[in-house]
């Protein structure tokens, strides 16, 4: 029980960025970078220790998903763009159980893109906003190309892995009404802010007041990298739901 | 060597991760052209070798077929996909995203491909999400316009609740049957249906693939979506109305034995089906704007193919949705190039029908309405009775074959009076154009509608027709085909031919209401306004 408590709060926790968000010491960037080690103690701890949760700590993630969600509708920043998604899809590495581990790795894959993207939005417009930055698609290709994926990724569109590893779930999952509420609400959470993110950023006219960088080939490798991950787990996954 | 033909789904992806490497513009079709020309003829070498074998290629461990449903429709999206490629190739070449375009191009076919050819429920799940992403893409080509964007995104929420419902009808399936292989559970259905079964789970699970199917075939109340996204260049407007709409047809002939199982289901696919036959096409009349016209008639067509399965008429869905979409695809390719014409030459580009049916004509007016009902009315009905006295007793198999040929004769006669926009003096020519709509949609309904069916089910086709039979007689069925004709006929007279009038009269309160409920596309965006405002 207490395992299980522990791996709660690593996964999902209460959302402690509330408290963080406050705190000087701790900017968005480092929020993002303390939940993503949090999810992945939780991934590599789920190996060793079964992830069984009674249905209370399904509903608390739950609940704390949902005032997530609500918080993710209102920033147009990378970086908490990135945590949001780290507490709005808890439910899911709880729920599934087993294969939740992998569902939350692919996840993390695709944040650490988003984080990437964030980072080259900071070190080339001074912030990790995109709002003021649209019009990318036009401007700059690789990384509206690259945002894409990511972003369809998390909308949970196959052949990406998380959508992989969330069908395999659903199949293999024993259903029952909450747990079927959670699922849908959240497949569609996810969706609703992913296509928030990519028609705020991707789309649009390109604005003639900034001058538009495009990733240079060292930026280029580390997210065709992040792609060959990606690419990896879908195989895995197409291999585990067609099983 | 047959195995090769599996790879289909695979080539176009092939293209576009080639077309990512390619430098010269040039280049782009011609690579995406060529390649996509070794699917027609892998395609059209598939469908000779099932017909000659009169057996099934199957690959992947079970996982992709190609069978005679696919013998038909692959070669037919592929032809397709060449002409529309072939057409892309010079119209968008000024727009920006060239090559995004022709990437993204071959993604959505790839998913078309899969899902025509996949065997088994993951799949097809993985293909029918494939596709969302891929239009929702392709929609919102024009990224620097608001309203392709915001178009795009209205599609996108239709297209992503259908994907939910498919899942779940999905997980469903598997939870009740035990099986994802869609032969084994096609057999499985078979036997089950020589038993009269009354499951409710059965019927959930026909009803939110007949849900999903309704979303993505744009069928009233999810329709909205289609009419909206003209904005879309030119071959993905074609590729829209020619293609993607049709996979909800497409769904339900391989989801047919299912639904054998469920005939409430089927009725319910007709009801709605009629209705969005009716309104989408009445919509189409009223509407100013040319393109959401365009986007309605092809709802209303929509409708008719579900109408068509909640008749048990699987085969002949398949039928409808070809050559709809061959019929679509012209018109909106080649409004590209009148529009081009139309630049250099102030006048519409005449062409025949134009100088047969719309050239003005003075010195002729007749007024003779009650003659001309008259025989719209009863000339058909004559003709079809006789056809039937004169032919076997089972001609039609099931009287529900009214229904369907009376639509298609109303939609014959609508597209007649839409394009050619025939004038009072020319009645006798439009009612010689009339009857002959109707005697080839007769004759075509008879011969290459059956032999589709023979082709797609054999003798499962009566099961279908028997599950969906709606217990309505010969002699109420010849009744129900005269009013509809009366009406539709009557509706059509006054859209086309009504005069203006020389005093002030005021419409009835009745036909006016009636006339705003149409012009504003029945309020579906005001209760969606009002709803937002909270005051619904």
């Amino acid at each position: 029980m207490i395992a299980n408590v522990v791996l709660f709060l690593l996964a999902a926790g209460l959302p402690y960025y509330l408290l963080l968000e406050k705190s000087k010491f701790f900017s968005s960037k480092n929020i993002f970078i303390l939940s993503a080690l949090l999810l992945l103690s939780a991934i590599v701890l789920s190996v060793y220790i079964p992830n069984e949760h009674p249905v209370s700590l399904v509903i608390i993630s739950f609940v704390s998903s949902l005032y997530t969600i609500y918080k993710a509708s209102k920033t147009t920043n990378f970086y908490r763009l990135g945590y949001y998604f780290i507490f709005i899809n808890a439910p899911f590495f709880i729920l599934f159980e087993e294969k939740g581990a992998l569902y939350s790795l692919s996840l993390l894959v695709s944040l650490i893109g988003i984080y990437l993207i964030g980072r080259f939005y900071e070190k080339h417009y001074g912030s990790a906003n995109y709002l003021a930055v649209k019009g990318i698609t036009l401007a700059t290709p690789y990384i509206s190309t690259y945002i894409t994926v990511y972003l369809l990724c998390i909308a949970l569109y196959p052949p990406f892995p998380n959508a992989l590893f969330f069908l395999d779930d659903i199949f293999k999952s024993a259903s029952y009404g909450l747990w079927l509420f959670v699922v849908i609400v959240l497949f569609m959470g996810n969706f609703f802010l992913a296509m928030r993110v990519m028609e705020k950023s991707l789309f649009g006219k390109p604005n003639t007041n900034i001058h538009y960088v495009d990733l240079d080939t060292k930026e280029n490798i580390m997210h065709l990298i992040i792609l060959t991950v990606l690419l990896g787990l879908s195989f895995y996954g197409l291999k585990e739901v067609l099983s | 060597m047959e195995k090769f033909i599996l790879l289909i789904p695979a080539i176009p992806v092939l293209i576009a991760f080639l077309l990512i490497f390619v430098k010269q513009k040039e280049l782009i079709p011609r690579i995406s052209l060529f390649l996509s020309s070794m699917i027609a003829v892998l395609g059209l070498y598939g469908a000779y070798y099932v017909i000659s074998k009169d057996t099934d290629i199957v690959g992947f461990g079970g996982l992709v077929i190609y069978n005679q449903l696919s013998a038909i429709l692959v070669p037919y999206v592929a032809i397709l996909g060449l002409v529309i490629r072939k057409y892309a190739r010079k119209y968008m070449w000024d727009e920006a995203g060239y090559k995004r375009f022709f990437i993204l191009l071959n993604f959505i076919f790839a998913s078309i491909y899969l899902l025509v050819m996949s065997n088994n429920l993951i799949v097809l799940t993985l293909a029918w999400q494939l596709m969302s992403i891929g239009l929702y893409l392709l929609v919102s080509f024009n990224v620097g316009s608001k309203t392709a964007v915001k178009n795009a995104r209205w599609t996108m929420y239709i297209h992503k609740g259908a994907d939910l419902v498919f899942l779940l009808a999905v997980v469903l399936t598997y939870k009740t049957f035990g099986s994802l292989d869609l032969v084994e559970l096609s057999q499985k259905w078979l036997v089950m249906s020589e038993h009269a079964i009354e499951d409710p789970v059965i019927f959930v699970i026909g009803l939110l693939f007949l849900i999903a199917a309704m979303m993505k075939s744009a069928i009233v109340p999810f329709h909205i979506w289609l009419p909206y996204t003209s904005e879309a260049p030119t071959p993905v407007s074609a590729l829209m109305h020619a293609g993607v709409v049709n996979v909800g047809g497409i769904l339900l002939n391989k989801l047919a034995y299912l639904l054998i199982l469920a005939p409430a289901v089927l009725n319910i696919a007709f009801v709605v089906g009629l209705f969005t036959a009716i309104f989408a096409s009445a919509l189409m009349l009223v509407v100013s704007d040319i393109k959401r016209s365009l986007g309605y008639s092809t709802v209303g067509q929509m409708g008719y193919m579900i109408m068509e399965v909640g008749l048990g008429a699987f085969s002949l869905a398949i039928y409808h949705l070809m050559v709809h979409g061959i019929f679509k695809a012209t018109l909106f390719l080649e409004s590209g190039a009148l529009i081009k014409y139309a630049r250099h030459d102030p006048n519409i580009p005449e062409r025949l029908s134009y100088k047969v049916f719309w050239a003005e004509k003075t010195g002729h007016k007749s007024n003779q309405t009650f003659y001309l009902i008259a025989l719209f009315t009863i000339v058909p009905v004559l003709a079809f009775v006789g056809v039937k006295i004169l032919l076997t007793d089972d001609f039609f198999e099931f009287n529900a074959a009214i229904v369907i040929l009376a639509f298609a004769w109303l939609t014959g006669t609508q597209l007649f009076l839409s394009f050619f926009k025939v004038s009072r003096s020319d009645s006798i020519k439009v009612v010689v154009a009339l009857i002959s709509t109707f005697v080839l949609v007769l004759f075509t309904y008879e011969f290459i509608g059956l032999t589709f069916e023979h082709f797609l089910y054999g003798e499962d086709a009566l099961l279908f027709y028997k599950a969906a039979t709606l217990n309505v007689t010969m002699l109420s069925a010849l009744v129900m085909l005269a009013v509809i004709m009366t009406i539709g006929w009557l509706f059509m007279y006054r859209q086309h031919f009504v005069e203006i009038p020389n005093t002030d009269e005021k419409p009835s309160r009745l036909k006016w209401l009636f006339y705003k409920l149409l012009v504003k596309e029945g309020f579906y965006f005001e209760i969606f306004k009002s709803s937002k405002k909270g005051k619904v």
